[in-house]
């Protein structure tokens, strides 16, 4: 080692550096990366787009009605294309297995590692603020839920449009895309803080994997539980699958699953939301950076 | 002065880390001295703008130290104590990525944390993923990604901690090429003074959250203490005590040799007094060159 040193020697940087808008992006690109050098992600990641594709089949079967006679039988559509249609898409119980499994591998360890590899000290001592780390991980959960959401949603819209060959479906539901980008927005952020506090109550990642499935999936079960004992319909509030899809439901204009207000399940997803706030804030203490 | 502190005061509840610590450092290594809790940390974590003082002023290359914490933190690299990376990451990918936190633009890191890479000796090995480097490989990591940015000042806490002899030896040579030849001032925070002492041109030791001693070696050694080396015959114990009465600090060593910390004020001709007094044959007598470690001993008081 001793000759490489003297053979290269320490020479001065002569870059000037810069002060960023976006401080936070260089952590969401790593953050991105990283998990996708995962192979397991990476099949996980794969498989999450098969709703979207069985979605999009619906779509070509409904507006290609031609190739499809012989599956008719006296209905004038085989599949009728409502904005439930892109509603279903979007809070069917497949689809959010499939987020929360690709956040269980991609999300998992984006505070935990750093904790666990006592990387906080080396963020923090940049001129990087608490806000811009939690910004910049937190993306990183956006760009995977968006990605899920929101891009396959639009995409759902505009070949629903090339295959129809008309505009006659978007003018008669000019709303369809902002309650698509809104749904997706709402899931975003309600992912984004969540998976970021469970990520962060751990410094092993592979316990933060069994909290995100306990968290999102044990909820259900107890409003399954709950509402045998009570009957209840409120008790859906306690589920947030059963919140998400109420909210969905809401956002899409269409009937609620459940008989109380949609305010009440914003309310409960804001309150999570909220307190995960609180605790991230919390937890990720720069002043860590010398133990 | 690249590091100007004056009055600083800061409390841990009703603890208190530092009660007026005032110093100025100049160019070079400085070296951070004292025992476990005595404000060291607490120093480091308000030069770095992690913590505001109570009271107090400080600014570091004229940033204060209050207000301007991001352009602080821009300017300064810090190596830290403990093992710390990103899990997946190769020591490239890893030292471009905090040189962009800094405020590099990507293309520069990237080819910047080539250089930083091989100047700390890791060149051969920086695309292996840091999971597999060793402790030794990592204490050097760390050291590369406290320079990626080029900055004006190191904060290294404890750099040859984890580190077998021969890479001790080399991470040291590092430092003192970066601190002696390149213009880039080092403040390293240290437990093992023979490191302080091979390295640092002037060294700061806090005790008790107050600075008790600073300064360039060479003056603190010839100033703080006159420190004489002597072996007796006869009553030790009388020896000592009038010796102590007259302001002197005494330590024996295991092979029975009595150190003579003399307080400035003092004169050598007191200890043969003193010996006539009490009795006492010497047998040995030197004045000895105080050492960092005598010296951190004098100014903490402690063996």
């Amino acid at each position: 080692m001793a000759a490489t040193v003297r053979a290269k020697g320490y020479a001065h940087w002569d870059g000037r550096l810069v002060e960023r808008r976006f401080p936070w992006w260089p952590i969401t690109r790593t953050g991105i990366q990283l998990a996708f050098r995962k192979k397991r992600f990476k099949f996980a990641f794969a498989i999450s787009f098969v709703p979207a594709f069985v979605m999009l089949a619906g779509l070509y079967v409904s507006e290609r009605l031609e190739d499809f006679q012989s599956f008719l039988r006296g209905s004038d559509r085989l599949i009728k294309i409502t904005p439930d249609y892109f509603k279903v898409y979007l809070t069917n119980d497949s689809l959010l297995f499939l987020i929360v499994l690709v956040l269980a591998f991609a999300g998992s360890g984006l505070v935990a590692d750093d904790l666990k590899h006592s990387s906080l000290q080396l963020y923090f001592a940049r001129p990087l603020r608490k806000r811009d780390y939690l910004l910049g991980k937190m993306s990183v959960v956006a760009f995977f839920v968006l990605i899920l959401t929101a891009l396959p949603g639009i995409a759902l819209l505009a070949f629903k449009l090339i295959f129809a060959g008309s505009f006659k479906f978007f003018l008669d539901h000019p709303w369809l895309p902002l309650a698509i980008l809104g749904y997706s927005a709402l899931l975003t952020v309600f992912f984004a803080f969540t998976v970021l506090l469970l990520s962060s109550l751990s410094k092993n990642s592979r316990y933060v994997v069994i909290l995100i499935f306990v968290g999102f999936f044990f909820s259900s079960i107890l409003h399954g539980i709950l509402y045998g004992i009570f009957r209840k319909p409120a008790l859906a509030l306690f589920s947030v699958p059963a919140n998400l899809q109420q909210t969905g439901a809401f956002l899409f204009g269409q009937k609620l699953p459940y008989a109380f207000p949609a305010g009440w399940s914003f309310l409960v997803l804001a309150a999570v939301c909220a307190l995960s706030a609180f605790v991230l804030h919390r937890k990720i203490r720069s002043v860590e950076v010398i133990k | 002065m690249s590091i100007e502190v004056h009055d600083l005061h800061f409390r841990y509840g009703k603890i208190v880390a530092l009660g007026g610590v005032t110093m100025r450092l100049g160019e070079g290594a400085v070296g951070l001295l004292g025992p476990n809790g005595a404000g060291k940390s607490t120093l480091l974590r308000i030069l770095l703008g992690f913590l505001v003082p109570d009271r107090g002023e400080g600014k570091v290359l004229g940033h204060d130290i209050r207000r301007d914490q991001a352009l602080i933190r821009r300017a300064i690299g810090y190596m830290p104590e403990s093992d710390c990376f990103v899990a997946g990451m190769d020591a490239v990918t890893f030292t471009a990525y905090f040189g962009e936190l800094s405020g590099m633009p990507r293309q520069e890191a990237m080819k910047r944390a080539h250089e930083v890479l091989f100047y700390v000796g890791l060149g051969e090995s920086r695309y292996r993923l840091l999971d597999q480097y060793s402790a030794g490989m990592k204490q050097r990591l760390k050291l590369a990604q406290a320079l990626v940015h080029d900055p004006r000042i190191l904060f290294l806490d404890e750099p040859t901690s984890n580190l077998d002899p021969h890479g001790r030896v080399e991470v040291l040579d590092l430092i003192r090429d970066i601190s002696t030849n390149k213009d880039i001032q080092v403040l390293i925070s240290s437990h093992i003074l023979a490191d302080i002492e091979s390295i640092c041109s002037s060294v700061v030791i806090l005790n008790k959250g107050q600075v008790a001693a600073e300064g360039r070696m060479e003056n603190l050694r010839a100033v703080r203490y006159s420190l004489y080396e002597l072996r007796i015959k006869g009553d030790g114990e009388a020896f000592r005590a009038d010796l102590e009465s007259m302001g002197c600090r005494i330590d024996v060593t295991e092979d029975r040799l009595i150190k003579v910390y003399m307080p400035p004020e003092g004169d050598r001709m007191d200890i043969f007094r003193s010996a006539s007094r009490t009795g006492v044959q010497l047998r040995y007598f030197v004045k000895s060159r105080t050492s960092l470690e005598d010296l951190f001993a004098g100014a903490v008081g402690v063996d």
